[in-house]
């Protein structure tokens, strides 16, 4: 009787030992937080990399991708979002690159040459293995940004005001969240990116 | 103690999320993105400044498929919810308690998300410090039944006073109030931008109440986005894609007030920019996820009723014209 009892308290300590490392391992409130919506298929683009290579949204399927829209000569609130990202970047390891990537495209491609956007990354600590700057012709530029919901406008000075907008597309090209503005919780960001590996 | 809070809020929120989506089912599904349903949107555009959002949405609205968006000049009161519930204009920015009280009336309008706080200061003689000191003084507005008369009458009742017999109106539709108080011949006056910029600049009066900073009026949604009843109900996806858009153009008045008083200028939308600067760096805009749009419906419904404007109770107004299904899945799609 008596070794039955001490068996069903180890047997009890045990399960809640468990629960607790459980719960110390998960990420804080992954388990409560509803999946992403499926919002739409990402829209696609085809765009020129730093380094000028030919790069489309399809050459991500398989992994998760972070789609946002930058220009380098931004000197107000666009400075802040890079380095959140290089942040994050950090953060993810071994799984950046293998399975999440980053995209930031110029939204100023007549100034942000792929030699001008290359030197923007590394000022920023950008790893290239996962993270890809692009530019394009300004027509292209102008569609990609507008399917995204981005909007962006040169003033009579030159200068390009535009919208904040970050997008997460999931392995199947599906576009599942977007951030506004850059004064999202990167925290928040590295979870949402983390959730759909595990999809 | 702090973290505990936060942490049950959060779950409860997550837990509101999990339930709504539940509810929402098949309507997150990818093929909710269809194009909309109408590439015609038609805004309202008035002398209000403060209602930004609505004046810098067209790149954004065009980016969700709408090809011709037009703005129709309104008044900044009554005349506005009526034209919406006629159907004149299809969506708009407006003071919460000036749709309500069409809404009691049997006004086809749809309430479907609160999208920024403050706007209104009331700006007085030096006599007077407080909403009290009102009774027995003058206060010039448009006409009653304006946007001020409706707010004023509503802080005059929520302090005791009797409106209707407390205060003497001063009605001057054709000179602005603003003038009038100027010019020393009212004793208060309660305006929206750009005027109360431009009194303030001209060191005339001062502020009694300012709407984005004291409460309760700072804890509930001045401007709440509104639609014809007919076509949000006939046009879903295009509902969703204009809020989406007006919620992000509220972002950019945040993100980049400078670059939206540009586009206020540029676009016609007013001559001030200055001022709209000043409107856009003064009103919280950056609210729009964090107050619950029902509270404020209860907010001023229940004001309204003291101040004898309507007699229906908040839930009936509630149930009947308020629409969160685009909001709730929004809240979900557009983090930040």
């Amino acid at each position: 009787m008596r070794a039955a009892l001490i068996l069903a308290l180890a047997v009890l300590v045990t399960a809640a030992c468990l629960l607790l490392a459980l719960s110390r391992d998960a990420p804080q409130h992954a388990s409560l937080e509803p999946p992403l919506p499926k919002i739409a298929p990402a829209p696609e683009f085809a765009l020129t990399s730093q380094d000028g290579a030919p790069v489309t949204l399809a050459d991500y399927r398989g992994k998760v991708v972070a789609v946002t829209f930058i220009l380098t000569m931004c000197t107000t609130t666009c400075p802040i979002l890079t380095p959140m990202m290089s942040f994050v970047q950090d953060q993810l390891g071994r799984d950046f690159g293998a399975k999440i990537s980053f995209v930031s495209i110029t939204v100023d491609p007549e100034r942000d040459t792929a030699e001008v956007l290359q030197q923007y990354a590394q000022s920023f600590g950008a790893n290239f293995a996962g993270w890809s700057f692009l530019t394009g012709t300004p027509e292209a530029i102008r569609d990609v940004a507008q399917r995204y919901g981005v909007y962006a406008s040169k003033t009579a000075n030159g200068d390009v005001e535009h919208t904040f907008l970050t997008s997460i597309v999931d392995p199947h090209g599906i576009l599942r969240v977007q951030y506004l503005g850059v004064r999202f919780d990167p925290e928040e960001f590295r979870r949402d990116l983390l959730s759909l590996l595990k999809e | 103690m702090m973290y505990t809070m936060q942490d049950r809020r959060r779950f409860l929120a997550t837990l509101s999320s999990a339930v709504a989506a539940g509810l929402i089912g098949p309507s997150n599904s990818v093929a909710q993105e269809a194009p909309p349903e109408t590439t015609t949107i038609r805004l309202a555009r008035n002398r209000s400044i403060c209602i930004a959002p609505q004046y810098v949405v067209g790149g954004l609205l065009q980016a969700e498929g709408f090809t011709d968006i037009r703005y129709v000049m309104t008044d900044a009161g009554m005349g506005q919810s009526k034209m919406l519930a006629s159907g004149e204009i299809d969506f708009t920015l407006h003071f919460s308690p000036i749709l309500l009280i069409p809404i009691e009336a049997g006004e086809k309008i749809s309430i479907i998300a609160g999208v920024h706080v403050g706007c209104f200061e009331l700006l007085a003689i030096e006599r007077i410090r407080s909403i009290a000191d009102l009774k027995g003084k003058t206060v010039g507005v448009p006409d009653l039944g304006t946007s001020s008369h409706v707010f004023v009458s509503s802080m005059a009742a929520h302090v005791g006073l009797d409106p209707a017999k407390d205060i003497n109106w001063v009605r001057s539709p054709s000179i602005s109030p603003m003038e009038l108080f100027a010019d020393g011949k009212i004793d208060a006056w309660l305006g929206f931008p750009p005027e109360p910029q431009e009194l303030r600049a001209r060191k005339i009066g001062h502020v009694v109440v300012n709407s984005s900073v004291d409460r309760p009026w700072s804890q509930y949604y001045c401007c709440m986005l509104a639609g014809n009843r007919d076509f949000i109900r006939r046009n879903p996806v295009a509902t969703k894609r204009v809020l989406r858009a007006i919620l992000k153009a509220t972002d950019f008045c945040v993100s980049d007030p400078a670059g939206a008083a540009r586009r206020m200028v540029d676009g016609g939308f007013t001559t001030q920019y200055d001022y709209a600067l000043q409107t856009l760096k003064e009103v919280p805009y950056n609210k729009w996820r964090e107050y619950d749009p029902e509270d404020t419906i209860r907010f001023w419904a229940l004001r309204l009723r003291e101040a004898g404007m309507i007699k229906s109770n908040p839930n009936k107004i509630i149930a009947e014209a308020t629409d969160w299904r685009f909001l709730n899945q929004l809240k979900r799609e557009l983090k930040g």
